[in-house]
């Protein structure tokens, strides 16, 4: 990247919200139905037919406009977004225009250590188009109208962005919040989330954007982040060679890692917005807008923030615990049993029940796991009740099956002897057999202590504590 | 009972419930004189004969069982071909529908059913509803009972040709700027736009979405008021629609204000027209009511804003008719844009185009807010005139056309005139009031029928109801044309 | 006023023959004419009105309709869907 200049992002992220029903019918909101039977006359658009509102969209929306500290308009209304396209049943989409439900808001996001403050234009609500689906035998192409009226929001952000990580970071704690809010299925591969992405170059120091580049079918975040790079790459090279940006939009091919025109500013579409006089003005009473926001959870990178100053946890750590609201809930249950620590809670959650959601590809609440548990088993390895290697034992246990820790460590016999005299046999029988590493010890190779440390482990079939093990071998040893 | 079909729907009803006729007789009496009659008058653009015979045949055997009627049970009704019919073509009058076989009801056609009424067929129209003729139909043009040279007025033509000509009781329309009315007015009957918002318009193909509003046509006061009745509500498919309870009228006008606005009586409508509706506010006042002079300035603005309104939302609306999903598809369908220009040019009439050129026009970039978004606002302050002048009246009368039926193919070439003849209806459309065409004789020129209209506040439809009583028997009611 | 008629009807997907573009073009001159006479008014603010407000709809599914109906006014269907002439993008 050229240093003499400086990237400005924009961004556009359509969300599908997760309602029961359409935006403006009764039919069900739901992926991967088979072709064309989540369709009826509202939403495929007969003539005659009329849309009414889902009530539950607007919350929805209002809900996302709290979190990214927006205000709310309550009195607006929805507007006509005219253009011929056959994904689009009516020849128009119902949109919002001059008054969006939600408007001047901001996001913090989480840049190396940095908290980056971007802009939120506004959040409005509207439907979601149907599907093409192109196909060679036929040499046409086939239309599903099962997602046209599957209501979306589009969250619109101020040109703040300043770099491909901040526009990824940017994405990622959009993808949370949605997930943290419940609104939203937010899968990227279903196309739930899906974004433009607005690029312009300046000359560093300069207060002028440069000129604005849209970039259509950015599928996925780190696409995102390979266009812009790619585009304000483009750009530069352009401009560094005395050349000029042309106002355009253009597609993002994310395979072969670059942009081509797909429309010039000179056939710009006219929409031609106007009110839907089919959907009057709709009020959202105060009460309500006051009532979503005082029942609004505490969002991510908040939870990231108060992870990190009030436990003392690493940035990266913290991050992942609050990435997901079930894992962060968790965790915040373990540390709230007050019987352990968070550090050590934390690290048992990103380390074993991480590596077991991953095998099984699955969420914190599909285990049988209980944070009572885990925090019970966790403090009796703080407390020396058990060792480190008895409490994974425990775990593979408690991961499957809600049952009490101490119990476990009763009928498998794990509580750990840090009687001296029940382990001095222990220690001489191990020494007595490893006469060579005794030797290697005493000629200075302190190291061996942790293999016969380890033997000592082995012989108390991990019941031995191994600091006090540790100790007696080493006194041992002295005393010959 | 030779003539059943041209009994009134209130004495078809008398007669049902007295068990003297059956609904099937009735049926057979309408469908009979509809097959003698429908050549010249050209009313119906698709008949519902074997459906209909059904429906009438369930409401008998109701009848035998002694089960409690609806209001329109049994009667036959006719439906303009603008509302959607489950299984039935609707057309709009339009080659781009000509094929066109709706999955579901309107909710005022499933209303309908569920009293039991006979859906007998659907009228034909000016395309789409747009025309004040009903010269405009792909299809063909409906004729005046009166004198069949001469047009019945549009767009409902063949809703109110059909009535007029008794080969039905009772009819729907549907009214965006006096649809309704001035063919009504032309053909001698009643009809009513009633307020925006009372009934349903789920289901009706849009034209100008904040102005359509359905309504009633009979020829006489009683049977526009029972199919009002059957129609009107809430209907939680249509967001427009309001919570609307039909309320009974009387038929005794003392007491009440009449206003008459100096500027419906201008130099554009005819001094026979003018004459005849002064002598009907005369009849008025000797049956007790009280005169007096209101004004509505913005009138002259009126028809300015109810073309941009109507055709900028008709350019929305009409968008859909694409060639892909229904209707009619183009002939030339290599590229996406040839299948969306050649079905919409081949499948649309000039009308049409018209007036999704003019709302194109007056929509797109750069003039939204000169014509659109200011003829809003000048809704806004005709609706307002309106609330002030019923400050000092109950009820406006106007005339509704500047003059009686013209000759078919009279007019047609020239848009401009016939929509200069839009002027007495658009206003209602324009502030959402309901207004009731009452024939008020004929003219000595052309022996054609003449209408006024009563204007009320919103939501007012018993006290039109009552003024248009009051008329009908103080006249001894309406002329029907025989033959 | 002259009107681009020919721009008016590419946005409204509508082909006017040539023969039939000085036509239009003197009609729709004369509608629009006719139609500008509207009185100066502030177009500031958004067209909202508090005063007509719509009611909202409760979240609860309604039944969907049969594929086969809402399909059968289509002119070319295949596996379940519409078909439309290829579409680049």
């Amino acid at each position: 990247m050229n240093s003499n200049y400086e990237i400005v992002v924009g961004l556009e992220v359509h969300a599908e919200l997760s309602t029961k029903t359409k935006i403006f019918c009764g039919c069900k909101n739901e992926f991967g139905a088979e072709v064309n039977t989540n369709v009826c006359p509202v939403c495929m658009g007969l003539p005659g037919t009329l849309p009414v509102l889902n009530e539950q969209v607007v919350e929805y929306a209002i809900k996302m406009g709290h979190a990214l500290n927006c205000h709310i308009n309550s009195v607006t209304k929805q507007d006509r977004k005219n253009y011929f396209y056959p994904d689009l049943p009516k020849s128009y989409q119902i949109s919002q225009f001059d008054i969006p439900l939600c408007e001047n808001g901001y996001l913090d996001v989480l840049v190396g250590d940095e908290v980056k403050r971007i802009g939120v234009t506004r959040i409005h609500i509207e439907e979601d188009a149907g599907k093409l689906i192109h196909d060679a035998d036929l040499g046409g192409t086939l239309a599903d109208y099962n997602r046209c009226g599957v209501p979306l929001i589009e969250i619109v952000s101020e040109p703040d962005i300043r770099s491909a990580d901040e526009a990824k970071a940017y994405l990622d704690t959009i993808h949370t919040t949605l997930l943290y809010l419940g609104i939203s299925d937010a899968k990227m591969q279903e196309g739930s989330v899906r974004c433009d992405v607005n690029v312009s170059v300046r000359p560093k120091g300069s207060t002028e954007f440069g000129t604005r580049v849209e970039m259509k079918n950015v599928n996925s975040f780190s696409a995102a982040h390979r266009a812009i790079t790619y585009e304000a790459n483009r750009q530069i090279d352009v401009l560094s060679h005395g050349g000029k940006v042309e106002q355009e939009t253009r597609k993002w091919d994310d395979v072969k890692g670059r942009s081509v025109v797909l429309r010039s500013k000179e056939d710009a579409q006219d929409y031609r917005y106007f009110p839907d006089p089919d959907l009057l003005t709709f009020v959202v009473p105060q009460e309500k807008i006051d009532r979503l926001k005082a029942r609004l959870p505490e969002l991510p990178v908040a939870k990231t923030m108060r992870y990190m100053s009030r436990y003392g946890l690493s940035k990266a750590d913290s991050e992942l615990l609050a990435l997901d609201k079930n894992v962060a809930e968790f965790f915040e249950k373990c540390v709230g049993s007050g019987k352990c620590s968070a550090k050590n809670v934390s690290n048992w959650i990103l380390g074993d029940v991480f590596k077991i959601l991953n095998e099984r590809r699955c969420s914190i609440n599909d285990l049988a796991l209980t944070a009572e548990n885990l925090s019970e088993m966790i403090s009796l390895i703080e407390k020396k009740t058990i060792s480190n290697a008895a409490g994974k034992t425990v775990f593979e246990v408690i991961v499957d099956a809600d049952k009490d820790p101490n119990e476990i460590v009763k009928e498998k016999g794990l509580a750990q002897v840090s009687d001296t005299g029940a382990l001095a046999a222990i220690v001489e029988k191990v020494l007595a057999n490893n006469e060579k590493a005794v030797n290697d010890y005493k000629s200075g190779k302190t190291n061996v202590i942790g293999f016969l440390v380890g033997q000592c482990m082995k012989e108390s079939r991990g019941q031995g504590n191994p600091s006090i093990l540790k100790e007696m071998v080493v006194a041992a040893i002295d005393n010959k | 009972m030779g003539k059943l079909y041209s009994l009134s729907a209130a004495q078809m009803k008398d007669l049902l419930n007295k068990k003297e006729v059956t609904s099937v007789e009735i049926t057979k009496s309408v469908i009979d004189r509809i097959e003698k009659t429908d050549k010249e008058i050209q009313a119906y653009i698709s008949y519902n004969f074997d459906e209909a015979l059904k429906q009438a045949a369930a409401v008998d055997e109701k009848i035998a069982k002694g089960e409690k009627l609806a209001d329109m049970a049994g009667i036959p009704v006719a439906v303009k071909d603008n509302m959607c019919t489950k299984n039935l073509r609707t057309t709009c009058a339009s080659k781009m529908l000509g094929n066109f076989v709706p999955p579901y009801n309107a909710t005022v056609v499933e209303k309908l059913l569920d009293e039991g009424a006979v859906i007998i067929g659907k009228t034909t129209m000016d395309e789409f509803a747009m025309g004040s003729s009903g010269e405009n139909s792909a299809f063909q043009v409906a004729r005046n009972p009166w004198d069949t040279s001469r047009v019945p007025g549009g767009s409902s033509s063949g809703s109110a040709a059909t009535v007029a000509a008794s080969q039905v009781p009772v009819a729907l329309g549907s009214d965006t700027g006096g649809s309704i009315r001035q063919p009504a007015c032309l053909c001698g009957i009643v009809g009513m736009k009633p307020t925006y918002g009372s009934v349903s318009r789920y289901g009706l193909v849009a034209f100008g979405s904040s102005l359509d509003q359905i309504g009633p046509m009979a020829r006489c006061v009683d049977d526009t008021a029972m199919l009002f009745k059957s129609i009107c509500g809430r209907d939680m498919r249509d967001a427009t629609s309001k919570d609307y309870t039909y309320k009974p009228y009387g038929d005794s006008v003392k007491g009440i204000k009449l206003g008459i606005p100096k500027q419906y009586f201008g130099d554009g409508i005819s001094a026979v027209v003018k004459e005849k509706v002064y002598r009907a506010v005369e009849v008025l006042k000797a049956q007790g009511a009280e005169v007096v002079e209101v004004s509505l300035p913005s009138t002259d603005y009126a028809l300015s804003a109810y073309y941009i309104i109507s055709s900028a939302e008709a350019s929305s609306n009409l968008g859909r008719f694409d060639g892909v999903k229904y209707g009619y598809t183009g002939s030339k369908r290599g590229s996406l844009d040839e299948l969306y220009e050649s079905s919409r040019s081949e499948g649309f009439g000039d009308e049409v185009k018209r007036r999704i050129m003019l709302g194109t026009y007056v929509l797109s970039s750069g003039f939204y807010d000169a014509y659109y978004k200011k003829a809003k606002i000048l809704q806004k302050n005709i609706a307002k005139e309106f609330d002030d002048a019923f400050k000092l009246c109950d009820a406006i009368i106007t005339p509704i056309n500047p003059t009686t039926a013209f000759k078919i193919g009279e007019k047609s070439d020239d848009p401009l005139a016939m929509y200069a003849g839009d002027i007495c209806t658009v206003t209602l459309n324009i502030a959402g009031l309901p207004g009731i065409s009452i024939p008020c004789g004929f003219s000595a020129e052309d022996n054609m029928p003449i209408g006024f209209q009563a204007i009320g506040k919103k939501f007012t439809e018993d006290k039109l109801f009552t003024i248009a009583k009051c008329y009908e028997n103080a006249v001894g009611g309406f002329a029907v044309k025989e033959f | 006023m002259e009107i681009d008629i020919k721009h008016i009807a590419k946005l409204a997907r509508l082909s006017i023959p040539e023969e039939k573009v000085e036509k239009f073009q003197k009609e729709m001159e004369g509608i629009i004419e006719m139609v500008e006479n509207l009185p100066d008014l502030n177009t500031e603010g958004a067209l909202v009105d508090p005063s007509d407000t719509m009611q909202l709809r409760k979240d609860e599914v309604q039944p969907s309709f049969p594929r086969d109906e809402m399909l059968k006014n289509a002119p070319n269907t295949a596996a379940g869907c519409i078909v439309i002439p290829r579409v680049v993008d």
